[in-house]
């Protein structure tokens, strides 16, 4: 369809914008963006929601290869995954990441708020720092996670891979606090690999090495001011680079010509779940389910059951689910969600996970880790079969045009497929 | 404990009278009790106040029929000079067109009633007796802890209570209570009676304290809850001295019991240490402490205002997020120079609830008004002439006239200064249709609105029952499930007030039961 047939838009008929609502009115929970009158659709197109780096991975993708992610159309693959990978883990690749859902949570109460929210204590989390927080409903069942970053004493940002604004938005009942969803107004752009630091030493942010993983700071690139954070689920070395929306398309085009040299490269959202799969993130609505979302009530896990190291600190006070979670505390979760092996040395399909014949579990994310050179999982088991051996799942092959069903061992995983040294280091390695 | 001059076995907020219920009971159980009021009076809305110099009168609630005896007796009230200065006080109708009429109380009464609306006589002995039985049913609920929704055991009891009361009286008797439950009062009086005023003024009495018009769902319910309040009380009283008396009685057992009630000192911040209740904060930043917290101020305002939201979890702070249906009932109090006359009206019927009611249409369209921000031009009144049965409330020969409106909004289109002149004068003129010359005889008036309720008597929103009696705000889940039975998720901290079971109006019961609650804390959670 050539853009002449699409009906023309008429600036007349454009609905005026809602009036901005007052900054300094703590209370207003929605960005106002949110209710912007979009125009119909015409019959049988559908539009294309782009990140505000659409255009720049639109030239970079050889492929064509589209997902949606959280509404935003991302490219998937935009070489070949294999080169991708090979770039992420030998020198570094620059990815998309600004469907990530981003709430301001701003005000006088919002250390006491978001206290109340996480099922960690989050007082000790110092401006320009980000950490990793869970939430739950009362019923201690964990609705989401994310990292939460604080901007300033009474301003944070919580970055999800879900919307939970009207979670959000409800548990600011009482507290002097403004909570935004910004999604929109950032651009985000996630630098990983073990040649990172040594790429943002070389477009000029020397500051980029002496941060400690989840420190964040202000840094120019290209001129443009970027929040630069040490974060990333790639288990590596790696950035992460928040900036406005129209800044964005600048800092892509400043960190790929300045990188691509030594061989830095784009990748897509399949690249960035291999890595999170091997470094072994579970994601929400992916690998466990908001607990309001699942519509069976064991769907609903405790934060044990998602992330084993969880305990309630002696030092939390009150928080959501957090009299229901001290109350069951000697009560195990019936399901966990675990790191699965499977042997075979090419990659299958997977879901169902057996133990001595009787199905224990459903493979929740699957992939093939070259950095273990076996297909991996996330999994959710039944606890009572957190066996040491005898695990198994039915896997497809494909042969020619049948599928071949084989019967693989698996095992559980105790350390993650890819976690490397050099993600901790202070200062960071910044050197090729 | 350490009794320093901060520390308190218990700490009540609010010296409304509930709040002062729960103080008597608790400082007559041996506890060291303070009292703190923000306003420079005790009473809340249950407070006598000055008109003008020498002419006092009951501020806002002015006719008690639901304060049980047990309460009285049991906090020894008569020995701290509670008088009741008419008992059993008829309700009359005013008629404009015809005689005026009584809701008859016995035999004879029905004979004069059925004269008068021989066609409605039948229907109304069938409708009260009706009402009673059905009340009946509900009645002990009410003067008691609702059981607790989580403990299985204690459901089961109150639920095969229940079943075995209705059971006893009755197959059709349950069918009946099912029926009223999501009925409306209009539906339902439209069915059974043909008189407009009969009708109207029982759903007066339904609807009256809310803001729900006569056929609006679940007001058929009201009359019967209502019932078995008034079942709980000793019948429609007047107390010696105004409403304010009861309250001044409450204040002498504290006294008397070695307990403090300062007057002036709001409440600024409830403490909170760890998982239990600490004291409480005041404006000028003093901490008084206790382990035990009764507040009798609406609940929203407690937990959220003066305790935080943080000390909540979510889900137990949206239970509390909506704000309290605003009030929709105003208060007039005049000064009369002379007695005020209602031509046709026996002279027995002087002391008696007076109700000025329009048809049910006519009232269905003033609780539309009052929800747009007007008044109706055919206003809903329930007046009384209290200085009749007691004569310390006026010079002699003189007069106070205490008059409740139905159905007024919290705000007012255009704002309560530009309209307030204009409602005084519609209901003065309402009045005097009845009481021709009572304008010549005012020498002096206060008016107040729902928002001057708020502001003077300290009753949040200016709504008679702190937060609306909804079918799915009753016993244990009123004020809301997390918050039934007095108890808050913070040990030590109860609420007291008119928002907690059973509701508003001059009961004490909310003190009563919540201080009993918090006096066995063991025994409510097991
Ligand atoms: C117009 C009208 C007419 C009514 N007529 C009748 C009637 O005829 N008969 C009847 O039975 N009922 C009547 N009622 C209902 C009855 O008056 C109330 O339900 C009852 O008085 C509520 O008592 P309470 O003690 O629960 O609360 P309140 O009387 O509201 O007491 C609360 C007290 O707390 C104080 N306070 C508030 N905030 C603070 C703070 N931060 N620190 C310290 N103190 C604080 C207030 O000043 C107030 O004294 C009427 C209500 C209205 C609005």
């Amino acid at each position: 369809m050539t853009p002449d047939s699409l009906p023309k838009q008429d600036d007349e008929q454009a609905v005026p914008r809602p009036e901005i609502t007052d900054p300094a009115d703590e209370r207003a929970p929605v960005d106002p963006a949110l209710f912007e009158q979009v125009a119909a659709e015409p019959p049988f197109t559908r539009a294309v929601t782009a990140t505000p780096l659409h255009l720049e991975t639109a030239g970079e993708s050889h492929t064509n290869r589209w997902v949606t992610w959280n509404g935003y159309t991302v490219p998937e693959v935009l070489s070949d995954l294999t080169d991708e990978y090979r770039a992420l883990r030998g020198s570094a690749v620059l990815m998309d990441v600004s469907p990530l859902v981003k709430y301001r949570i701003a005000g006088r109460d919002a250390l006491a708020y978001l206290e109340r929210l996480a099922a960690q204590p989050v007082a000790p989390l110092a401006a320009g720092h980000a950490q990793h927080v869970i939430f739950c409903e009362g019923g201690g069942f964990v609705l989401g996670d994310g990292m939460l970053f604080r901007l300033a004493d009474d301003e944070y940002r919580l970055v999800t891979e879900e919307t939970h604004l009207a979670w959000l938005a409800d548990s600011a009942e009482g507290f002097r606090v403004r909570v935004e969803d910004v999604s929109a107004t950032l651009g985000v752009l996630s630098l990983q690999g073990p040649l990172s630091c040594f790429m943002l030493t070389e477009i000029g942010v020397d500051e980029a090495a002496a941060l400690e993983p989840g420190a964040a700071r202000w840094v120019s690139i290209g001129g443009m001011p970027v929040y630069l954070s040490r974060t990333g689920a790639t288990g590596d070395l790696g950035y992460e680079l928040w900036c406005d929306a129209e800044d964005a398309p600048h800092v892509w085009r400043a960190v790929m010509s300045t990188g691509q040299p030594f061989g830095l490269r784009p990748a897509g959202f399949a690249l960035r779940e291999l890595a999170r799969l091997e470094a072994g993130h579970p994601r929400a609505g992916h690998d466990y389910l908001s607990a309001f979302a699942a519509i069976e009530p064991r769907d609903m896990l405790p934060p044990a059951a998602i992330w084993p190291d969880f305990s309630i600190a002696a030092s939390k006070g009150l928080f959501n689910g957090g009299a229901a979670l001290r109350a069951a505390a000697h009560i195990a979760p019936s399901r966990r969600v675990v790191r699965l092996a499977v042997e075979g040395l090419e990659p299958v399909r997977f879901a169902a996970v057996s133990l001595g014949g009787k199905v224990a579990g459903i493979a929740t994310s699957t992939g093939f880790s070259p950095a273990l050179g076996a297909n991996i999982a996330l999994a959710i088991l039944d606890t009572g079969a957190l066996a040491p051996a005898g695990l198994a799942v039915l896997a497809e092959r494909r042969d020619g045009l049948s599928i071949v069903e084989t019967r693989l061992p698996a095992r559980i995983l105790a350390e993650p497929a890819f976690s490397h040294p050099r993600r901790m280091m202070v200062p960071a390695p910044s050197r090729a | 404990m350490r009794r320093s001059g901060n520390t308190y076995d218990v700490i009540v907020i609010g010296a409304g009278h509930n709040g002062l219920v729960a103080a008597a009971r608790l400082a007559r159980s041996g506890r060291r009790v303070l009292v703190l009021e923000a306003s420079d009076s005790i009473g809340g809305a249950a407070a006598t106040s000055e008109i003008v110099p020498g002419y006092v009168g009951p501020a806002v609630a002015h006719l008690i029929e639901g304060f049980p005896k047990r309460i009285e007796r049991g906090l020894k009230l008569g020995r701290h000079g509670l008088r009741y200065a008419a008992r059993d006080v008829p309700t009359v109708i005013l008629n404009p067109e015809g005689e005026h009429l009584q809701l008859p109380r016995n035999r004879k009464e029905f004979a004069r009633f059925s004269k008068i609306l021989p066609r409605d006589a039948d229907a109304y002995r069938d409708r009260v007796a009706l009402l009673r039985s059905q009340a009946a049913l509900i009645e002990p609920m009410l003067g008691e802890l609702p059981p607790d929704m989580q403990d299985v055991a204690a459901m089961r009891r109150f639920l095969r209570r229940i079943v075995w009361r209705t059971a006893f009286s009755g197959r059709a008797m349950l069918e009946g209570l099912m029926q009223t439950l999501p009925e409306s009062i209009g539906d339902r009086l439209d069915g059974e009676f043909e008189s407009p005023l009969l009708k109207g003024a029982l759903a007066f009495d339904a609807t009256l304290g809310s803001a729900e018009g006569p056929y609006a769902p679940g007001t058929s319910f009201r009359a019967v809850w209502r019932e078995a309040l008034r079942m709980q009380g000793q019948g429609l009283r007047q107390f010696e001295g105004g409403t304010g008396a009861l309250c001044d009685a409450l204040a002498s057992v504290v006294n008397s019991q070695g307990g403090d009630i300062r007057l002036n000192t709001p409440v600024e911040r409830i403490l909170v240490e760890g998982e239990s209740v600490a004291g409480v904060e005041l404006a000028d930043g003093m901490a008084m402490h206790a382990p035990l917290v009764l507040s009798a101020i609406n609940p929203r305002a407690t937990l959220i205002g003066l305790m935080g939201a943080e000390k909540l979890e979510t889900q137990q702070a949206m239970e509390l997020c909506h704000a309290p249906r605003p009030g929709s009932t105003a208060k007039l109090n005049l000064a009369l120079e002379r007695a005020p006359v209602f031509p046709r009206l026996a002279a027995e019927h002087y002391g008696a609830r007076l109700l000025v009611v329009p048809a049910l249409q006519a009232l269905d369209d003033a609780a539309n008004a009052c929800r747009e921000g007007r008044f109706s031009c055919e206003p809903a009144l329930e007046i009384h002439v209290p200085s009749i049965a007691d004569r310390t409330l006026a010079p002699e020969g003189q007069h106070i006239l205490s008059v409740i409106v139905h159905y007024v909004p919290y705000e007012a289109e255009g704002g309560w200064t530009m309209k307030r002149e204009a409602f005084v004068q519609k209901i003065v003129r309402t009045i005097a249709a009845f009481a021709p010359g009572i304008e010549d005889a005012m020498i002096a008036g206060e008016i107040l609105t729902p928002p001057d309720i708020e502001r003077k008597y300290g009753l949040a929103a200016g709504d008679w029952h702190q937060g609306d009696l909804r079918l799915d705000r009753l016993l244990g889940f009123r004020p809301s499930p997390s918050f039934g039975r007095y108890r808050t998720p913070v040990a030590g901290l109860y609420l007291c007030g008119a928002g907690s079971h059973p509701g508003g109006g001059v009961t004490g019961l909310p003190g009563w039961l919540a201080a009993e609650a918090a006096m066995h804390p063991e025994g409510s959670r097991k």
